[in-house]
């Protein structure tokens, strides 16, 4: 019995981390706390919906394409309204009061055109796997296995190529890329649309299992700030760790207490990392300076 | 002459991440003296500032205000024991109108506690207009007569200086700290600065400055400490200080 | 004719929250998005004392805000250890943890299902049971919260958090306690929304945790951030315009089905815009920096 809870909480930890890998790529680059994050995530779903279901196109395709649109509405986001803030120099609370704008606005929009229901994609039992004494359905293997692809390339991209040290310079210390001649616009645009992707992928998988509702996106954002927060801010990896211990977290509170407190839990857990690690698990603790 | 200390630093001691920033400094501050502190940059001289005014705590020593100990204090308590601040970077309230930050110079006001203003709302109004009728004495006092109104942001540099002067004089601080007054004044300003430095009364004050303008330094010290790398280096008269070839030394490179 | 008392009576329960909400944001430049909470704490306590207990309306009243003042106390501690972004997400967090322990302690708060009967307002024997009543009863309270909030604003008290807001260290400097200040800032506010709570549950009659959620929370803090902060006018202007927009928009023949959507819509792109061009709001006099 515990097993399966913790294969449950595996698998929601592997959607979680996917979300939050792309969450904390852009709150450690741009400092901006993208809200917005949460509408990537659901428009995807949306616009994957709506080639598979409405226009029948066939699977792989519609999937790519709910994937192409939240990857573009993110670096949009970044166009039109994230960057000329940064050009003003404005402060992290205005980018985030217009990351909730942005988000009020697409998530009205979707329920405007589509309705408040759930759209399922799969109606039907989903055919399972049994892996010793605990049973996953063909989905949840999907998400784990998408997981390990994601996360192996993501580590990869970072440590390796050339871009992922311009993504940790730029985290790093982002004047000094400038100084450099290399142009941030361009840095930060890649960072939106890498980050949107991971939104768009995990909520289209996560659309196939139990389907969508213009209301998925908060939660999952949530689950990514914090955890970014536990898992440490600053280092770009640590997302995971924080969302596999959210999930199985999450799952061991069903198991033994109830459904029902799952959120408040994980808020509670956010608060007192905030109160007494606010570095996270891997994080170091900076020294503020008062003066 | 009586000799009183006002303020005494015993000893003490902060590092920062292996780095000794200030290295068993004593100090003695006598009352109705006007004190410097200098040194080359990073001697420690802000660090010691920010450990008397309670934004640093000591990793070793003491600091005594007359025969209470203060080290590790927040810095509103240091605030309301008598010591007042003048900030390097000064520090105005931008958004706030000259007056209105003269009279936060206030340090203590029954009005500031909601449940006074309530209960002894006539208590409240009088310290009000008593400390009004103060912000504008010294607002006229610094040189900055009909200016109440205005958005401290929108003065000068040197002007904010002199506001923020105004507002440590109506706090009545028995300890005044200035760091680096005349950093970033237009030359021109610096005279009257000094000149308004002078004019306060130090019947039962102490003032403490910390400078890199030598000139400053030999117009208004009464007594001066010289640190170099976290230490007390040298002392005494200023112009025994500033002579001493040590001194120069380090100091100018010379 | 009722329609419009009954406007007026939602412009006097948000221009409570409005300037209750605008002393944290506007004054002590504490951005909080947890407002909702204490909206709702004080719909509860109050509900479950005049249903449970059989209080009158106004000792119910004040045991709500005793109650939010008392939570408050809660969120006012991160307040004190967090800066900026951390702490915008600990009032996320307690918004959610209220809401969520709305809507799952059932056996207290009757959960989803929400408390029916509310008892109407009633002042020795006398029942405020029709809508010009109570807008009678709802506009005296505003006044006298408008009264007790222009004393605090115009106070010494309201200057040294105006100080907090503009320069922490500073202010500590002038032996501002910092720690005290902002107790007492999340106390009042918690307490005053409190009271729009109890006002909400009375003249409705049914609670649910429905109309305490998060997104509830973002709207209060949009009419501060739109209305503009820091002063008296902002947030009033702000809930007039955001109470009324809605409405105006049904004017339009707008269909019932979307115009939630449409009006949700419009004040995310005011969101937008206004953090762009004019981040001080329509009328405020902080700018949101």
């Amino acid at each position: 019995m515990l097993a399966q809870f913790i294969a449950n909480g595996l698998v929601n930890g592997a959607i979680y981390s996917i979300v939050a890998l792309g969450f904390s790529l852009i709150y450690n680059t741009t400092k901006i706390f993208h809200i917005a994050h949460a509408s990537v995530y659901v428009f995807s779903s949306y616009i994957f919906y709506t080639f598979y279901r409405i226009l029948n196109f066939p699977l792989i395709p519609s999937f790519a394409l709910g994937l192409f649109s939240g990857v573009l509405l993110g670096i949009f986001m970044e166009i039109l309204v994230y960057r000329p803030l940064f050009l003003k120099k404005a402060s992290s609370g205005i980018a985030l009061v217009s990351s909730i704008g942005i988000n009020v606005f697409i998530v009205n929009l979707i329920a405007l055109l589509y309705g408040n229901e759930t759209k399922i994609l799969f109606p039907g039992v989903q055919k399972t796997f049994q892996i010793g004494g605990v049973i996953l359905t063909r989905i949840q293997v999907a998400e784990f296995v998408a997981f390990i692809i994601i996360s192996f390339i993501y580590f990869l991209l970072l440590r390796i190529t050339n871009f992922g040290k311009l993504i940790r310079a730029y985290a790093n210390n982002p004047t000094l890329l400038s100084t450099f001649g290399i142009e941030d616009s361009h840095l930060r645009i890649w960072i939106f649309a890498v980050g949107s992707l991971f939104a768009g992928i995990a909520s289209c998988l996560v659309a196939i299992d139990v389907g969508t509702d213009p209301n998925v996106g908060m939660p999952a954002l949530l689950v990514s700030a914090v955890s970014m927060i536990i898992g440490g801010i600053g280092i770009f990896e640590s997302a995971i760790i924080g969302g596999f211990l959210i999930g199985v977290l999450q799952s061991l509170v069903v198991w033994q207490i109830s459904a029902r407190w799952q959120e408040a839990i994980t808020f509670a857990l956010l608060i007192a990392f905030l109160l007494f690690r606010p570095q996270g698990i891997l994080g170091r603790r900076k020294r503020i300076e008062e003066i | 002459m009586e000799r009183r200390i006002a303020l005494k630093v015993l000893n003490l001691t902060k590092s920062f991440g292996g780095l000794k920033a200030v290295d068993s400094v004593n100090l003695d501050f006598i009352e109705g003296r006007i004190t410097g502190l200098i040194g080359p940059n990073g001697a420690g001289k802000t660090t010691i500032f920010n450990m008397i005014s309670g934004f640093l705590i000591p990793d070793q020593g003491e600091i005594w205000l007359e025969n209470k100990r203060i080290d590790g204090l927040k810095p509103w308590e240091v605030a309301k024991l008598g010591i007042g601040r003048l900030f390097q970077d000064v520090r105005v309230f931008r958004e706030l109108s000259v007056l209105e930050n003269v009279l936060l110079g206030v340090v203590d006001h029954p009005g500031e506690y909601p449940l006074n203003l309530f209960f002894i709302p006539k208590l409240v109004k009088k310290k009000e207009s008593d400390i009004l009728n103060k912000a504008r004495e010294w607002i006229k006092f610094v040189g900055l007569e009909g200016k109440e109104n205005l958005n401290a942001g929108s003065l000068s540099f040197g002007q904010q200086k002199l506001l923020a002067l105004a507002r440590l004089l109506i706090g009545e601080f028995k300890i005044i700290l200035l760091d680096e007054p005349t950093a970033g004044v237009n030359p021109v300003m610096i005279k009257p600065l000094l000149d308004l430095i002078r004019r306060i009364p130090l019947t039962g004050r102490t003032i403490i400055f910390i400078e890199h303008n030598m000139n400053v330094v030999l117009n208004i010290a009464n007594w001066v400490y010289f640190l170099d790398e976290g230490k007390v280096a040298s002392f005494g008269l200023p112009q025994d200080v500033l002579g001493n070839p040590e001194v120069r030394r380090i100091y100018l490179g010379v | 004719m009722n329609y419009l008392l009954h406007i007026l009576i939602m412009l006097c329960i948000y221009g409570i929250l409005a300037l209750s909400l605008n002393l944290l944001i506007g004054y002590a430049g504490l951005f909080s998005i947890c407002h909702a909470a204490f909206y709702g704490i004080g719909a509860y306590a109050s509900t479950l004392l005049m249903i449970k207990t059989g209080f009158n309306f106004f000792p119910a009243l004040i045991g709500g805000t005793l109650a939010s003042s008392l939570f408050a106390l809660l969120i006012a501690y991160p307040s004190l250890r967090l800066r900026g972004d951390y702490f915008i997400l600990a009032t996320l967090g307690f918004q959610l943890i209220i809401y969520s322990i709305l809507y799952n302690w059932v056996g207290l708060t009757r959960g989803p299902y929400g408390i029916p009967g509310i008892p109407r307002a009633s002042l020795f024997g006398f029942e405020f049971d029709s809508i010009p009543l109570f807008l009678l009863l709802s506009s005296a309270i505003f006044l006298l919260v408008l009264f007790f909030v222009k004393r605090l604003y115009f106070s010494p008290f309201g200057r040294d958090l105006k100080a907090i807001r503009e320069d922490e260290i500073a202010a500590s400097a002038l032996g501002k306690n910092l720690p005290l200040l902002k107790i007492w800032t999340f106390t009042i506010a918690g307490g005053l929304a409190s009271i729009s709570g109890s006002l909400y549950a009375t003249y409705v009659t049914y609670i649910d945790p429905t109309s305490f959620t998060l997104d509830e929370s973002i709207f209060l803090t949009a009419i501060v951030l739109v209305g503009g902060s820091g002063n008296m006018k902002g947030p009033l202007i702000g809930t007039l315009f955001m109470i009324l927009l809605p409405e105006a928009l049904r004017f339009l023949g707008l269909p019932d089905t979307v115009a939630p959507n449409v009006r949700q819509m419009i004040y995310g792109i005011f969101l937008i815009v206004l953090m762009r061009y004019r981040p001080q709001g329509i009328a405020g006099e902080f700018k949101f920096e």
